[in-house]
């Protein structure tokens, strides 16, 4: 799987491409080094969605960032979504395509949301075969992201990190590591984000997220609606330190703001991307 | 207890759509906050079925209220549950769910509206095509023109009913600048066409779609043109195909 075509780690910072914000990027000169949009707002067969993401992939690198295949469903999965998938990548031919480490589907019904899989050996096995058959399909190198959860489950048997190495190692993908995840997990359920930097393979990080998090007395929701936070900005330059230039992403979905603040955010990872020295990029 | 992963999802899933089963299935997290959370998820879900509905739905919204349509909606997910991972699938029973739905009696068009909306959604998202050009068409002799088959624009659709549709929903453009129609009881016609990148909603005659009709069915240009002036014998076909034209209904023309 090694062999998979790998796109440029030398990406820079993007922005989630969103529809409140077509109009301004398409007049706009180029403001921002690359845009991820969500694979599955762009499967219809055409329309003006996926008609401003061809125009804007002549301007910007594009990556496409799944969140429909729910790729650790024992029931459920369905390839004809990642037969539509694979048409949307021969389309666009983005430079990066993720999924998520997750479930969300059992038979005959879809949750439509990013549900926690128990860090298993069992797990794992699925994963790697999951994320096996989509780089079959796609004939490209795919990113596996780590989720936010709200629940631990107590037959876990290896921590996050290492099931995300082991995946990727066994698989051939990368890890899509999401720094605000890290941070909203630990609030949570208690796990060390820092730890768990730590003890990421370097080697296969081929991206980053970086979003806001509501406060709420419960928990912290991942709701990507604000501001990145200072303690995920902190673990931002963690990961930039220990795995060199990935090209990282600003999510906002929520509470959109105008563009603006988006680039302003851009700028700063771009900043810390900037201070990273070249040179440890070349690991991968 | 140790569960298969496929026992744990299955189990997962029934505590998320039972909250009463939840308890049970308690041991499988770490922590006791770990059942009651399952809340959070449930939110989630409801939120974004919601969420979907209501892009897609936007007129209905409007004509219910967006507490009756939240209502609607979670009453339309436990019975329609999603079944693709895309969203933008999710809802194409809806007219069927609102005509036999206890909650919407009393709106006896709203069924009709929905299924409206639901094809202009389709439309949003059709195959994009090249236009035919209104010279190419002008071009063509009498007699070419009258044998001449036409494909229509996969956006291109249409649905009558026996309330005003078309009026409705133009109702509820900002664009369109209508007023709500006066009377329910109005049979209409709407035509639902693509031209570019914006869904168009036009009220259109039983006869002109009578035309249409035979030519999405391969007819030619002469067959369509004899089926509309048996419905309506002034018929006036000459305005009517440069309307099709401007709305750029036509994508391909072939001629025998």
């Amino acid at each position: 799987m090694t062999s998979l075509p790998q796109r440029s780690r030398a990406l820079g910072v993007g922005i989630g491409l969103r529809t409140a914000h077509y109009d301004e990027l398409l007049k706009r000169e180029r403001c921002v080094d690359w845009l991820e949009a969500h694979t599955e707002n762009y499967l219809g067969d055409g329309g003006l969605d996926l008609h401003v993401l061809m125009r804007l992939r002549e301007t910007y690198p594009v990556s496409l960032h799944g969140v429909g295949l729910a790729l650790g469903s024992v029931a459920g999965f369905s390839s004809e979504h990642l037969q539509r998938v694979a048409s949307l990548v021969r389309r666009v031919e983005p430079q990066l395509i993720s999924e998520h480490l997750c479930w969300g589907a059992t038979a005959g019904r879809v949750f439509n949301d990013l549900l926690p899989l128990p860090l298993t050996r069992e797990a794992l096995r699925l994963m790697v075969d999951r994320v096996g058959q989509m780089q079959d399909v796609l004939q490209r190198r795919v990113l596996i992201e780590n989720i936010s959860s709200y629940v631990c489950f107590a037959g876990d048997e290896v921590g996050e990190a290492e099931f995300l190495n082991e995946l990727a190692a066994r698989s051939g993908c990368g890890i899509l590591l999401d720094v605000n995840n890290l941070y909203v997990n630990q609030r949570n359920l208690g796990v060390d984000a820092a730890a768990q930097i730590d003890a990421i393979a370097p080697q296969h990080v081929g991206e980053i997220h970086l979003a806001g998090h509501l406060v709420t007395p419960a928990v912290l929701i991942d709701h990507h609606g604000a501001q990145v936070a200072p303690q995920v900005w902190a673990l931002y330059a963690r990961a930039l330190r220990r795995c060199g230039r990935v090209p990282a992403l600003i999510e906002w979905d929520t509470d959109l703001p105008p563009l603006e603040m988006l680039l302003e955010e851009a700028a700063l990872a771009r900043r810390s991307y900037d201070a990273v020295e070249s040179g440890h990029a070349a690991l991968a | 207890m140790q569960r298969s992963l496929e026992q744990l999802q299955r189990e997962f899933s029934a505590a998320l759509l039972e909250p009463a089963e939840s308890p049970a299935f308690s041991d499988a997290f770490l922590g006791r906050a770990g059942v009651d959370r399952l809340a959070l998820y449930r939110g989630n879900i409801d939120t974004a079925c919601q969420h979907a509905l209501a892009l897609a739905y936007p007129v209905v919204r409007a004509l219910v209220g967006a507490v009756f349509f939240a209502e609607l909606a979670i009453a339309y997910t436990h019975r329609y549950p999603s079944v693709s991972g895309d969203l933008n699938r999710f809802g194409a029973s809806l007219a069927a769910f609102v005509a036999t739905s206890s909650q919407a009696q009393g709106l006896p068009y709203l069924s009709d509206v929905a299924a409206l909306e639901w094809t202009v959604h389709l439309a949003r998202h059709a195959a994009d095509a090249e236009r035919l050009s209104g010279e190419r068409v002008v071009a063509l002799r009498p007699e070419q023109l009258l044998a001449a088959r036409f494909e229509l624009h996969a956006s291109c659709c249409w649905q009558t009913s026996p309330y005003p549709i078309a009026s409705i929903w133009l109702a509820h453009q900002a664009q369109a600048g209508e007023p709500l129609p006066r009377s329910l009881a109005q049979a209409e016609s709407a035509l639902i066409v693509r031209p570019r990148w914006q869904v168009q909603v036009l009220r259109a005659s039983v006869a002109e779609l009578a035309a249409l009709h035979v030519l999405r069915d391969g007819g030619s240009m002469q067959t369509a043109i004899a089926a509309a002036l048996r419905i309506d014998r002034d018929f006036d076909f000459t305005q009517t195909i440069v309307r099709w034209l401007d709305l750029a209904i036509f994508s391909a023309v072939s001629l025998d």
